[in-house]
């Protein structure tokens, strides 16, 4: 085989130009589609640690059965009592890689600063636990001010934009109002804790947090909504729903269970939108190499019909001239990919030293252009590219190897 | 038994809806170590009745048997098998492999039938010192003169030991002085290892040097006895 890998490479080199052309085709196909990869690879993780962290939504967030049908028309009878909160936070957290299961309920009303008033939509939170679940988007994006506590149940967190357009700024009072479950207008004091900034254009002009008590008053119940669960470790969402699902059918509370993703429109939009982007982004490269690879190996198979006539009569089968420029489009594709890897490397050097920033659409604030660089994907890639090539060089590695000896031996 | 065995061969090529009558009723027996050529004006099938005797092509009708092995019965794998084996194969053109060293070149032969690198190696570098090239064994085709190119291209013919050697117009494309010296080669090769040659050729050199004359008319041998 080494023989043949040596014979390979040298009718590589023979035409250096053309090969090289080759090379460059599949080397900047590879760069373009492993830096896109890097590229969304890291978004997706940002918009994931935004989703889980950011937007507080946790791993999973468990609802009564029938909450995302029935839930906004009776939404007492779609709560879990205090009894069943309780109780089922106690078994969630027994569970290996769970960090906390929190109580939550969510509010809409209208928010005022005694002069002028607004929507909000507010997330009634436990403190500590929010500030768990927030962990290092703590400190990506800190609050103004000191934040919920319990001690001051009465204290809120506002988002940005919406404290603009109420000129409410930490430590100013305002009111807050909003439907009881009984169907009554409650209102009540509000104390702003904190200015925070939602990562988003569309929330920043509407969200609030209030302490889970707090908001409990407001709508005047001892009920909580859901309970969101953070897990250690993300991947194994899937598998802790399935757990969840068994454990909590087993012990009579009947819930559903949706996951971060499912619940995180945003995330799943743009997700969806690079994924097919990804994509476009493949089949243009997949084509690129497959007909650079074609067209190098049909024009070798043209220019060397001799030379395969002179190696079937010394013997070689035809299996063997197939296995031949096979082989040379396979190490194209590999050369080519490792001329990617060059590429998607230098790249990646030159983002980290001059790191740059940009502000994507519905985001509020500039994010950093980063490119992931993921080993795993490179050798995945280098390995789709050259079976890519490999098979690219069959059609007329085939070519070569039907050709009759006579005649090839008598081509010009 | 005759290493050649051809029997009422004929072989038909179409071109378009015209059919050439290349070979039509041979019959010719060549036994080890005989130093044949095949000669006769230009379109005789001299081409052809090589082709046929090196396995590279097959007759429209007839019986043709290398080494006691029926051709037709072979699949294509098998005949490559018996072309390594038992044929050596002399181009007019030399039919270097550009990018292969003459060593390499020489080589390739065993190299495809699996022998070991080293043994390869070996016997190749034997075959080169054999004809006189044992100096240049690094060098590319392109770096050599015809003669020079048509000796490596001799020793890759030998190298597998071959019962038979095929040489299509071997002298063709050489000087007079190298040409005589090829000749001597090969005859030096046929007397001292009994290795078969059969020639196509219009070299009168060449053709005053063989031991056999077979000669081809339309198709026909018309005189394939011994040389007088």
């Amino acid at each position: 085989m080494k023989k043949w890998m040596k014979l390979a490479i040298r009718n590589i080199l023979r035409n250096k130009r053309r090969s090289l052309v080759t090379l460059l085709a599949i080397g900047v196909g590879f760069g373009a589609i492993s830096l896109f990869y890097g590229y969304v690879n890291n978004m997706y993780e940002g918009l994931r640690f935004s989703a889980i962290r950011g937007e507080g939504l946790g791993n999973l967030t468990i609802n009564k059965a029938g909450w995302q049908e029935k839930g906004k028309l009776e939404p007492e009878k779609y709560m879990f009592s205090k009894a069943e909160t309780e109780k089922m936070i106690r078994l969630v957290t027994e569970e290996n890689g769970v960090v906390l299961a929190t109580p939550q309920i969510q509010v809409a009303g209208i928010v005022s600063n005694g002069i002028t008033s607004t929507i909000f939509i507010a997330q009634g939170v436990v403190p500590g636990d929010d500030r768990t679940i927030k962990g290092a988007w703590a400190a990506f994006r800190p609050i103004k001010g000191e934040g919920l506590h319990d001690q001051k149940p009465y204290g809120v967190e506002i988002a940005q934009d919406l404290a603009r357009y109420l000129n409410l700024q930490p430590g100013q009072d305002g009111v807050v109002m909003a439907t009881t479950l009984g169907g009554q207008m409650n209102a009540m004091d509000i104390q702003v804790a904190g200015v925070y900034d939602s990562g988003s254009d569309a929330t920043n002009d509407k969200y609030m947090r209030f302490t889970f008590e707090f908001a409990q008053s407001l709508v005047d119940t001892h009920n909580a909504e859901r309970i969101v669960v953070l897990l250690d470790n993300w991947e194994h969402t899937e598998k802790m729903r399935g757990i969840l699902l068994k454990k909590l059918s087993q012990a009579g509370l009947a819930c559903e269970i949706k996951t971060w993703n499912e619940l995180s429109l945003f995330y799943s939009k743009v997700k969806g939108m690079f994924d097919m982007m990804f994509l476009f982004l493949f089949s243009i490269v997949l084509v690129i190499v497959v007909m650079s690879t074609v067209n190098t190996m049909g024009m070798a198979v043209m220019e060397r019909t001799r030379e395969i006539g002179t190696l079937r009569a010394l013997g070689l089968k035809r299996r063997g001239v197939s296995l031949l420029f096979a082989m040379e489009g396979g190490l194209l594709g590999l050369f080519g990919s490792l001329i990617g890897v060059v590429l998607h490397i230098s790249v990646w050097a030159v983002i980290r030293a001059l790191s740059p920033t940009y502000t994507p659409p519905g985001i509020s604030t500039p994010v950093p252009l980063i490119v992931d660089l993921v080993p795993q994907a490179l050798f995945v890639l280098m390995l789709c590219l050259l079976f890519l090539s490999l098979f690219a060089a069959i059609i007329p590695a085939r070519r070569a190897a039907q050709q009759n000896v006579v005649d090839a031996l008598g081509h010009v | 038994m005759a290493l050649i065995e051809m029997e009422n061969i004929t072989k038909d090529y179409f071109l378009g809806e015209t059919v050439v009558h290349a070979l039509q009723g041979v019959d010719l027996q060549i036994d080890k170590g005989e130093f044949v050529a095949i000669w006769g004006p230009s379109g005789s099938g001299k081409t052809t009745l090589l082709n046929l005797i090196g396995a590279i092509d097959e007759p429209s009708a007839g019986d043709l048997a290398i080494a006691g092995r029926e051709v037709r019965s072979l699949s294509d794998n098998q005949r490559s098998e018996l072309r390594n084996d038992t044929i050596g194969f002399i181009f007019q053109g030399f039919n270097l492999i550009p990018v292969l060293s003459a060593l390499e070149n020489v080589m390739l032969p065993l190299q495809i039938k699996g022998v070991s690198s080293g043994e390869a190696k070996a016997k190749a570098l034997n075959r080169l010192q054999e004809v006189g090239l044992g100096d240049l064994i690094r060098h590319r085709p392109f770096k050599m003169s015809g003669g020079q190119q048509q000796r490596v291209a001799i020793a890759r013919a030998l190298v597998n030991d071959p019962s038979l050697v095929i040489a299509a117009e071997p002298t063709a494309n050489l000087d007079s002085e190298t040409a005589r010296m090829i000749i001597a080669l090969m005859r030096e090769l046929n007397d001292k290892e009994e290795t078969t040659f059969i020639f196509s050729t219009h070299d009168q050199r060449l053709l005053d040097q063989v031991k056999r004359l077979v000669r081809l008319e339309d198709g026909r041998i018309v005189d394939g006895g011994l040389k007088p």
